[in-house]
């Protein structure tokens, strides 16, 4: 029994930096039909964002400002930093293509994938990083009861995640910003005729997926994943999985989508083979695409004629 | 030739390409009147001429690797550019064809290293294809009910599941993560390829007959089915055209294809393991793909090349520093006109070069006292040149940064301050070049690789080869 | 369509520029390297390495080691030696095309290629061509005695050495009634495992073996390694094993088991030797290469002062440290022999290599058997104190 609750545990956990990656992909889909590949690789900007934010205030063991106000920088500068990383790889690379084949942005993404992640490598070398979160929040924090103990970094990271998605689901449905993001994304001609400023809902959208990434990003860090600069493909693809599997454009969708990865990632993980998790994860996944094509939140596509 | 699948505006090209002059209009003319197969027959007379001169080895494997990944673009080509399927697996088929071979010809079923099958290329090839394409055919099923992104999953998986396995599975006759090596050379009627020239044309008969064939099936009643499907799916299936059976051939005809350069490329390199076969090789080849343009068997073919080439021309730092450099030099004379315009920002470059570095090392010594990265001509013609430090790492790292807010900040502005700023920014381009970028010519690299798939996309999204169509977003 | 035939025509051209120019360059050198090295032994040498890709920090540690092999060694002994870069990304079939470019290329031979798998695809083509090649990292045993690879040494100890050092030491010393054993699915490290556990099961301790894919990353890694504490590390594994490629995975591990209060003694392998990154207290390190920050010879001093500007290091530096340093000492004295240096020679000099204890930073004499393996030579062993520091204990 504790065995399973640890299991669900770690799970979230995973889940949870899944579905916020997850996030950023599915609005910019939503609203651009773009798969944004480069996207786990601002997740890893963010990452390093976080990492060099401990560093400047003193390192792991001797920090010089309170660890509240350390989170609230991190997450700051993280979200900020790897915002506007989203809004110039929209300004600079992705606008051209506006209307180019869809399988140029896909190209164009990869590239941006190259430079990101070589550059990371070039100006920080090869060797993973950690934030040794152990150090500033301990171990003993957090709920433990018999074997399962959940630390505080894992009850920050659900929280955080299910708060921003919710955030985001209000922002999307009541704001003007919102109401501008759903216009672009059912028919952006449409919307430009009635006076919605295109370029700038698309630059927002990029903006705070982007935004959401660097989060997961420092969640990571502090969840005690060594950051280097290989850890964004991965987590991309995971995330690009996920946002399929919750139905790609949906918010809940993607959330869920993450939520389910993380879960069966690490129940597979401890009851079936560590070996074939991902093979075991993706059988799952085939399995509820061929029941539901859609996508668990997704809505059968209309083909228009 | 019906022209599906080709806007208004793409098919009235032909006439607005007739008001070049000169030599542009008679090359485009000449563009015009020559057919496709006295095409390709050059293209195999070239192939020819090519091997005949070209008696360094390596660049003999760097040919082989440019067809190879022209092979593998066309099959590719197959289900992404003519069918419309995001097919994500493709990696897997050529996988499943090296391993094929592998297995069929060496000592992999036998036991110690000896005995096993060892089977003639004649023979194993064609197995190996039929196999694949069943494979493929089964995949195709499964994809039926999906579309766009969500095949894209499943065929992702295809992918991967391809890696586990053979990772995990038998390593006894599979190799596990150690591969399969020693395998035979490809020999059939007492002949064999050993050489790597023998691999060249080898690999050039097959790509021309498989670009033959292709054609052959491109122009067909297939061909322009499966164009029709891509444009309009519901359009298509109410003019009777049988949307399952064509995809599933798509997918099958692509698996087959990719099987037969895994047999290539495993007798050629004599080895394989399951890196081999990784998301990387997809990513270059769809680059291959989508460079070349798709829907475009030469596109795939040029893609292929021009991939390789520029792949091996980066590895090399010496290389990589002309190309570096030629790339500027080209952008330059591209984008600044007129010509006196031009002249004066080359000029500016040189002079603000001199006088920064003088300034700079007159004011320290030791900022100046490291030598430029490269060797050769560019190493000697930039030494009293450029700012490089006796320790550059930091140095260098701050003019990377420095290097693309420049260019971001080159985009933005416009007019007689957008070549202002474009002085500085060459200067602070060689300086960064010399003390950082080519001291790690592998990281480079692979930075180069993205930003020149970022910019030929922005430039040209079509592809060198393609043709502009409009796409219905909506699946 | 003006503007896209001038860039096809440019690109033509600096296409053709550029390959014009590769093949000049590699001919004009070429033939200068023969005119010059009558009097000054100029040469080349070539490394092959994954210095990007998934295990970059691994393959940038062994290019800084060479780097500085080279520079100390073309000081010490006059010559004039420069180290071409391959980048083989730990991929076999990148290093078969690296290695076809560097026998197409001037260089007597090579340092590396880091991986047995890389080792196995390349070794029948350096034979051929008769380019010795000595590696400071693969450890697979057939590699020497398979004698497919006539041209091939290492400076470290293989498999067969480390793994019964470290299976013994655990049985002798640790004395565990169970082990959980976890292979991160790569050729070095299910090399390791295999030897390992028919030892420990000899000894009557009940062995766990697991796997996880050593190519995950972030937080996909994670879960792997949480799951793995979570299900697999019961109470009567007192002793865990990580023969893994990366330090940090390994760190991850036993903070993961910390953090569930799970307690065992980590036991790890040469990719856990990085101090800067594998600091769990009372874990055990093995290492097929010595510590030298820890010894104080003026060699070990120079090495640590010549890498200090480059960051952390661990136990993959300084075996290719040696491994350049035995090329270059096979050049110099083919130099000394009033010979040109050719592949030929420098492979017969190699053969030969006889370093005494205080020329190089191993432990031991370096001379090499006739199928190329170290001649013997011991692993290392260092166990991790309350404060993060290695300290080297005896294997035995």
């Amino acid at each position: 029994m504790q065995e399973f609750i640890q299991t669900i545990v770690n799970g979230l956990q995973t889940g949870c930096l899944y579905a916020l990656i997850a996030l950023g992909y599915t609005m910019v889909y939503g609203v651009l039909k773009l798969l944004n590949f480069a996207h786990g690789d601002v997740y890893m900007v963010g990452a390093y964002i976080g990492y060099f934010v401990i560093r400047w205030f003193g390192g792991p063991t001797s920090l010089s400002i309170p660890v509240p106000l350390l989170l609230l920088i991190m997450f700051g500068l993280a979200a900020g930093g790897c915002g506007l990383l989203g809004v110039a790889m929209e300004r600079f690379a992705y606008r051209p293509l506006r209307d180019a084949p869809r399988i140029a942005p896909l190209i164009t993404a990869l590239g941006i994938s190259f430079v990101l992640e070589n550059t990371v490598l070039l100006l920080f070398g090869g060797e993973p990083r950690s934030y040794s979160t152990e150090r500033f929040i301990s171990f003993s924090t957090g709920i433990h009861f018999g074997h399962v103990s959940i630390d505080t970094v894992q009850i920050l990271i659900v929280v955080v995640s299910v708060g921003m998605m919710f955030g985001l689901r209000e922002l999307v449905q009541r704001t003007t910003l919102g109401k501008s993001m759903r216009a672009v994304a059912s028919d952006r001609e449409a919307a430009e005729m009635l006076g919605i400023n295109v370029n700038r809902t698309i630059a927002l959208t990029f903006f705070i997926g982007s935004a959401m990434a660097g989060v997961a990003g420092v969640m990571s860090g502090l969840a005690g994943i060594q950051v280097a600069n290989t850890i964004g493909f991965l987590a991309g693809l995971k995330a690009f999985t996920a946002a399929v599997v919750g139905g790609i454009g949906s918010i809940p969708g993607a959330m869920i989508g993450g939520l389910f990865i993380g879960l069966a990632e690490s129940f597979s993980a401890s009851y079936i083979s560590s070996q074939y998790t991902d093979l075991i994860v993706f059988g799952i996944l085939i399995g509820t695409m061929l029941i539901r094509p859609q996508g668990i939140f997704g809505r059968p596509a209309l083909q228009k004629v | 030739m019906a022209q599906i699948g080709v806007d208004e505006w793409v098919a009235q090209s032909g006439g607005r390409r007739d008001q070049g002059t000169g030599w542009r209009k008679l090359l485009a003319s000449a563009e015009d009147r020559v057919g496709w197969w006295p095409r390709l027959a050059l293209v195999v007379f070239a192939g020819l001429i090519a091997g005949q001169l070209i008696n360094d080895v390596n660049l003999q494997n760097v040919a082989f690797n440019g067809l190879l990944y022209a092979m593998l673009a066309l099959g590719l080509n197959i289900a992404v550019g003519w069918a419309g399927l995001l097919d994500l697996g493709y990696i897997a088929f050529f996988g499943l064809g090296a391993y094929g071979f592998a297995v069929l010809s060496s000592s992999a079923t036998g036991s110690g290293g000896n005995g096993g099958t060892h089977l003639p290329a004649i023979e194993s090839v064609p197995v190996v294809v039929v196999v694949a394409g069943v494979v493929g055919v089964v995949i195709g099923l499964i994809a039926l009910r999906l579309s766009g992104d969500y095949l894209a999953i499943v065929t992702l998986f295809v992918g991967q599941a391809f890696m586990e396995i053979v990772n995990n599975i038998d390593p006894g006759t599979l190799g596990g993560v150690n591969g399969l090596y020693s395998l035979d050379s490809f020999h059939s009627f007492g002949h064999q390829v050993t050489s790597p020239l023998g691999f060249y044309y080898l690999a050039l008969v097959m790509t021309v007959a498989l670009a033959a064939i292709l054609h052959l099936l491109d122009t067909s009643r297939t061909g322009r089915a499966w164009r029709a499907l891509r444009d309009d799916q519901l359009a298509a299936s109410a003019m009777t055209i049988p949307v399952n059976k064509l995809k599933v051939m798509a997918f099958s005809f692509g698996a087959m294809v990719a099987a037969l350069a895994g047999t290539v490329f495993a007798a050629q390199q004599n080895t394989v393991f399951p890196t081999n076969f990784t998301a990387n090789i997809l990513i270059l080849i769809y680059a291959c793909l989508v460079l070349g343009g798709v829907g475009s068997i030469a596109g795939a073919i040029l893609g292929g090349l021009v991939v390789t080439i520029g792949e091996q021309l980066l590895s090399s730092p010496n290389d990589a520093g002309y190309l570096f450099y030629g790339l500027i030099l080209i952008t330059l004379v591209l984008r600044v006109r007129p010509w006196r315009y031009l002249a004066a920002v080359l000029a500016g470059v040189v002079a603000f070069g001199f006088a920064a570095r003088g300034i700079v090392g007159a004011i320290s010594s030791s900022a100046v006292a490291g030598g430029p990265g490269s060797g050769g001509w560019i190493g000697s013609a930039v030494k009293h040149y450029v700012i490089v430090p006796s320790s550059p790492a930091t140095y260098g790292n701050i003019l990377y940064i420095v290097l693309i807010c420049a260019l971001i900040l080159i985009v933005r502005l416009h007019g007689i301050r957008r070549l202002l700023t474009v002085i500085p920014t060459v200067y602070i381009a060689a300086c960064c070049w010399e003390s950082r970028l080519i001291v790690n010519p592998s990281i480079t690299t692979q930075i180069m690789i993205g930003a020149i798939l970022i910019v030929t996309m922005a430039a040209r999204p079509q592809g060198l080869l393609g043709t502009r169509r409009v796409e219905l977003v909506d699946q | 369509m003006k503007r896209i035939i001038t860039v096809a025509v440019a690109l033509a051209a600096l296409t053709a520029s550029g390959c014009g120019s590769s093949s000049n360059n590699n001919t004009t050198s070429g033939t200068t390297t023969k005119a010059a090295t009558a009097n000054a032994c100029t040469t080349s040498i070539a490394i092959e390495g994954p210095f990007t890709g998934p295990v970059s920090q691994l393959g940038l540690e062994q290019l800084d080691f060479a780097k500085l092999a080279v520079a100390l060694d073309n000081a010490a002994n006059k010559t004039n030696v420069t180290l071409n870069q391959d980048d083989t990304q730990l991929t076999p079939s990148i290093a078969v095309n690296k290695t076809q470019a560097v026998i197409a290329s001037p260089a007597v031979a090579v340092v590396g290629p880091a991986g047995s798998q890389e080792v196995n695809a390349v070794g029948p083509l350096f034979g051929r061509a008769g380019v010795a090649f000595v590696t400071g990292s693969a450890t697979l045993p057939s590699l020497a005695t398979s004698g497919k690879n006539p041209t091939f040494f290492r400076v470290v100890p293989d498999d067969n050495v480390q793994g019964p050092q470290d299976a013994n030491y655990i049985v002798n010393h640790l004395k565990p009634k169970a082990v959980l054993l976890i292979d991160d699915a790569e050729s070095y490290s299910q090399g390791l495992a295999n030897v390992m556990t028919p030892i420990l099961k000899k000894a009557g301790i009940t062995v766990n073996r697991q796997s996880y894919n050593g190519t995950d990353t972030g937080a996909t890694l994670n879960n792997a390694l949480s799951s793995l504490v979570t299900s697999q590390l019961n109470a009567s594994e007192t002793v865990t094993i990580l023969p893994w490629q990366t330090a940090s995975n390994a760190q991850t591990f036993g903070l993961d088991a910390q953090q569930q209060h799970k307690k065992t003694i980590l036991f790890g392998t040469d990719g856990t030797n990085i101090p800067s990154q594998f600091h769990i207290s009372g874990s055990y390190v093995s290492a097929f290469g010595p510590d030298i920050s820890l010894t104080k010879t003026p060699l070990d001093n120079s090495l640590v002062a010549g890498v200090a500007k480059y960051g952390p290091y661990g136990s993959f530096g300084v075996p290719t440290y040696q491994a350049a340093d035995v090329v270059m000492k096979a050049i110099a004295s083919v130099c000394q022999a009033g010979q040109t240096p050719s592949r030929s020679n420098v492979l017969a000099a190699i053969k030969t290599t006889n370093i005494p204890t205080a020329e190089t930073p191993l432990a031991a004499v370096v001379k090499f058997e006739p199928n190329g393996d170290l001649f013997d030579h011991p692993g290392y062993l260092f166990k991790v104190n309350s404060a993060g520091k290695y300290l080297s204990i005896p294997n035995k």
